[in-house]
């Protein structure tokens, strides 16, 4: 490792040290790199749907600057989940579309399922807590599918907290072949608020 | 660091006196010593006290979300900092500041991490946040290994045990996966011989097999605890003994095992709530740990041991009188049994102390 002429106190040659820092900043950028291409591509090609917003208890709603928001697929209460389920697993929720722009999960299995409607559309979540049912036999609980922080502007978060309770906000997501959702901008009395450059 | 040269200063010149080292052999030390000989010295502690606040500012960068630059200039930026800082440790290596270079790596690492918080804020990304840790983790260890880099290392060791705490936290239950991330950043610090790293990593396990006690779904969960710290105890004690040339292992993995031990030993008494006889038998254990713990440290002259008995042992008594403050006299009896056994422990250690060292001295 070390050469002969120009080896140094920390054991490395100037070429080795080089090396390093030509290793650790390109994989590292790499990384990074490929994280944006994730997102760009999801946010790009992912089918567009829109999600009514819910406020979600207003203690929880504010933290930091960011908005927790709430839909109605995240509140619905005592979902079936697949038996052996355990909080941080990951799953795959059915959803379909009821009146306006309010989406229930109907289904929620381990894995992708093979087939669906064609007006349905299916999310990778995780099992935000699962508990058994009074029913015997069976295992219920609440997903989370990533997609319930919007991150604001310092200063601002109690602005778009208010505008939650206050108007009526949609969600336009977009969804991956794989289920990854993503939000690509927030719908404020039917007009396109927050809409993010992609890069 | 300045204590140490006093001191080896004046043993030398006595050394030198007796004739055990030579007049050349003693300047050669004292110079070394003068050089700060690999030990931490005041300006590598402040360089990477200072990496590590340009790592909390990065951060901070990240979390105020300014709208006045566009994300992806910031990105930019961002991504910016970390080619300077690795470039930056590349320079100050190859110019023998080892210490500077480190604290360079260490915020080429914190960069690297501030990164990844954007795109996720960029993005709105709320997935699995450990997932981000744990990627975090894996660039300051490569950092670490390539421009061996101890403060790396030791970041990268934190960052995986966030990470572990942050799954076991979100689930209630043993991340087991755990093991596995911090077997491959402790094989980084044995494969640099770092001594300090191996201490973090033994603490980082210990912390790990004391929260099984309160994770683990079975019956016998502080007892489970308990036994693994006392089997760790012993077989380093029987190493240690046997085996010379990995003494010094077996001596870094005790105390931390006496500890495991110990938590557990504990969490039984004053968690566990058991009947009074089992309370009194898993008080008596906890004594006679700690009491082993100070023999050992006395026998092997080992300072941290021998502080370490001390603090158990003084915790223990006063966690025992407080849980048994009720009952005055069940609190008198028992330091009384306690105060009688250790009195016959120390006629016996004295008796074994004469035997062993000559007359003469024992009795000086």
């Amino acid at each position: 490792m070390t050469s002969t002429s120009t080896s140094t106190k920390s054991g490395l040659s100037k070429r080795t040290l080089l090396l390093a820092a030509l290793i650790a900043a390109g994989v590292q950028t790499a990384a990074l790199a490929h994280m944006v291409y994730g997102r760009v591509t999801l946010l790009k090609t992912g089918r567009e749907i829109i999600a009514e917003v819910i406020p979600v208890d207003p203690r929880d709603l504010f933290r930091g600057d960011y908005v927790i928001l709430g839909y109605s697929f995240t509140a619905q209460p005592d979902l079936d989940l697949p038996l052996g389920s355990k909080t941080g697993d990951v799953v795959y929720a059915t959803l379909h579309r009821q009146e306006g722009n309010k989406w229930l999960t109907t289904g929620v299995a381990t894995t992708y399922p093979a087939q669906t409607a064609a007006d349905d559309i299916v999310l990778k979540g995780r099992v935000a807590y699962a508990y058994p049912s009074p029913k015997p036999g069976i295992l219920q609980g609440r997903l989370r599918f990533g997609i319930e922080s919007y991150f604001v502007p310092e200063g601002t978060g109690l602005d778009l907290e208010k505008q939650v309770r206050e108007h009526k906000i949609e969600a336009v997501l977009a969804v991956g072949p794989d289920g990854e959702a993503g939000i690509k901008a927030l719908i404020v009395d039917g007009q396109r608020a927050a809409e993010d450059p992609l890069l | 660091m300045w204590s140490y040269r006093k001191r080896v200063t004046r043993d030398l010149e006595r050394w030198r006196e007796a004739g055990w080292v030579s007049a050349d052999g003693a300047k050669s030390i004292l110079s070394d010593v003068a050089k700060g000989g690999g030990g931490l010295g005041l300006p590598a502690v402040l360089a990477v006290l200072a990496a590590a606040l340009i790592g909390f500012a990065l951060m901070s960068f990240v979390a105020a979300n300014w709208q006045a630059i566009p994300r992806i200039v910031r990105f930019g930026m961002l991504v910016g900092v970390i080619w300077s800082a690795y470039a930056a440790a590349a320079a100050l290596m190859s110019r023998d500041l080892k210490a500077f270079g480190d604290a360079a790596v260490v915020v080429g690492s914190a960069a690297f991490g501030a990164a990844i918080m954007l795109v996720s804020q960029m993005y709105h990304i709320d997935g699995n946040p450990p997932d981000g840790v744990l990627l975090w983790a894996g660039g300051a260890l490569l950092a670490g290994c390539l421009f061996r880099s101890n403060p790396a290392l030791g970041f990268a060791m934190i960052l995986v045990s966030f990470w572990g705490a942050m799954e076991s936290g979100q689930r209630f239950e043993v991340f087991w996966l755990y093991l596995a991330g911090w077997a491959v950043v402790t094989a980084a610090i044995v494969w640099q011989r770092w001594a300090g790293g191996l201490h973090l990593a033994a603490f980082a396990l210990t912390a790990f097999v004391v929260s099984l006690g309160y994770l683990l779904e079975t019956g016998l969960r502080h007892s489970i605890v308990t036994l693994i710290g006392l089997g760790t105890a012993a077989a380093a004690v029987t190493i240690g003994r046997t085996l010379p040339e990995w003494r010094g292992l077996a001596g870094l993995v005790l105390p931390y095992a006496l500890v495991t031990a110990f938590a557990g030993l504990c969490a039984m008494q004053f968690i566990e709530n058991p009947r009074l006889d089992a309370f009194i038998m898993l008080a008596a254990l906890a004594l006679v740990l700690t009491l082993t713990a100070i023999w050992l440290g006395l026998s092997s002259a080992d300072r941290g041991l021998l502080w370490l008995g001390y603090l158990g042992f003084s915790f223990e008594a006063l966690a025992v009188y407080s849980k048994t403050v009720g009952t005055l006299l069940g609190s008198s009896v028992f330091f009384l049994t306690s105060g009688i056994l250790l009195a016959v422990l120390a006629y016996l250690a004295y008796r074994l102390h004469a035997r062993q060292a000559d007359l003469p001295e024992a009795l000086s």
